[in-house]
């Protein structure tokens, strides 16, 4: 029976930290909720993170490219906050030379 | 030893703060900010926990050794990464790891680093946990503890 202060999926749960470590496969999220600071497990990582996989610890950690809402890992993004364009992983205010927008969407390609 | 002096934000203006005891584990100092948790594994190297803006003093959690939690980084470090990160000081639970205020002092003493570090636990760690458990925003404020002067005996 998981303790109140854990979400289904924990193994080792603790009453003030929330989760201290997932169950396999799943990521372990450590969400700022005003003072507080928990562990929760995650089977994927919510928008504006990435899942890092380690063989002790599945983490999700915050994107941290500039003008990105989304992305895929450390380095490469793939939602630009609006009015933006991604290109290779990157967020630009308009498609670099030689790069144009494809139909419809947000990304540049040649 | 160190007086925590913890005035909850809800609580009436005029309310007394609540006083609570605690050890410097290095050098003595005083420092304020709001009272803010840090899950022991944010204070690793892979985690970004993002920069407060506010101005802020963490409180971690420990949790016994036999639960056995990747420790990441040692407990200096840990410390050293939550001032980094803005931090003006950091309070460690060490209620349920009485080896970490060992580590820490001992580490703390070998650096000679320059960080605010102080240890609570039982009673006085509870009210501070109590106080993250219950979301509740505190201003806490360390002082060093002024001991009363204890007057020589006469004969």
């Amino acid at each position: 029976e998981v303790p109140p202060s854990c979400t289904r999926g924990c193994e080792l749960c603790s009453e003030y930290n929330g989760c201290l470590k997932c169950m396999p496969k799943l990521f372990i999220l450590l969400e700022r909720n005003d003072i507080r600071q928990i562990g929760v497990c995650l089977a994927s990582c919510p928008v504006g993170y990435f899942g890092v996989r380690n063989p002790d610890m599945n983490k999700c950690n915050k994107c941290r490219i500039e003008n990105c809402e989304d992305c895929f890992s450390r380095n490469f993004c793939t939602k630009c906050k609006e009015g933006l364009y991604a290109h290779k992983g990157r967020c630009y205010p308009s498609c670099p030379d030689g790069f144009s927008l494809t139909n419809g969407t947000t990304e540049c390609t040649s | 030893k160190a007086l925590i002096k913890v005035t909850p934000l809800r609580q009436e203006p005029t309310g007394k703060p609540i006083t609570l005891e605690g050890v410097f584990a290095g050098v003595r100092g005083q420092a304020e900010g709001r009272l803010m948790q840090s899950h022991p594994l944010s204070l690793c190297n892979t985690s970004e926990d993002e920069r407060q803006d506010s101005v802020f003093i963490s409180i971690v959690k420990l949790e016994s050794p036999e639960r056995q939690v990747p420790q990441c980084l040692s407990l200096l470090e840990k410390a050293r990464l939550a001032v980094k990160r803005g931090a003006k000081a950091v309070i460690f639970d060490v209620t349920d790891d009485a080896g970490a205020a060992v580590e820490l002092r001992e580490a703390l003493l070998a650096s000679g680093d320059y960080l605010l570090v102080v240890l609570v636990q039982a009673k006085d760690a509870e009210v501070l946990m109590g106080l993250v458990n219950r979301n509740e925003e505190a201003t806490v404020r360390i002082e060093v503890m002024v001991e009363p002067p204890r007057w020589p005996h006469y004969d």
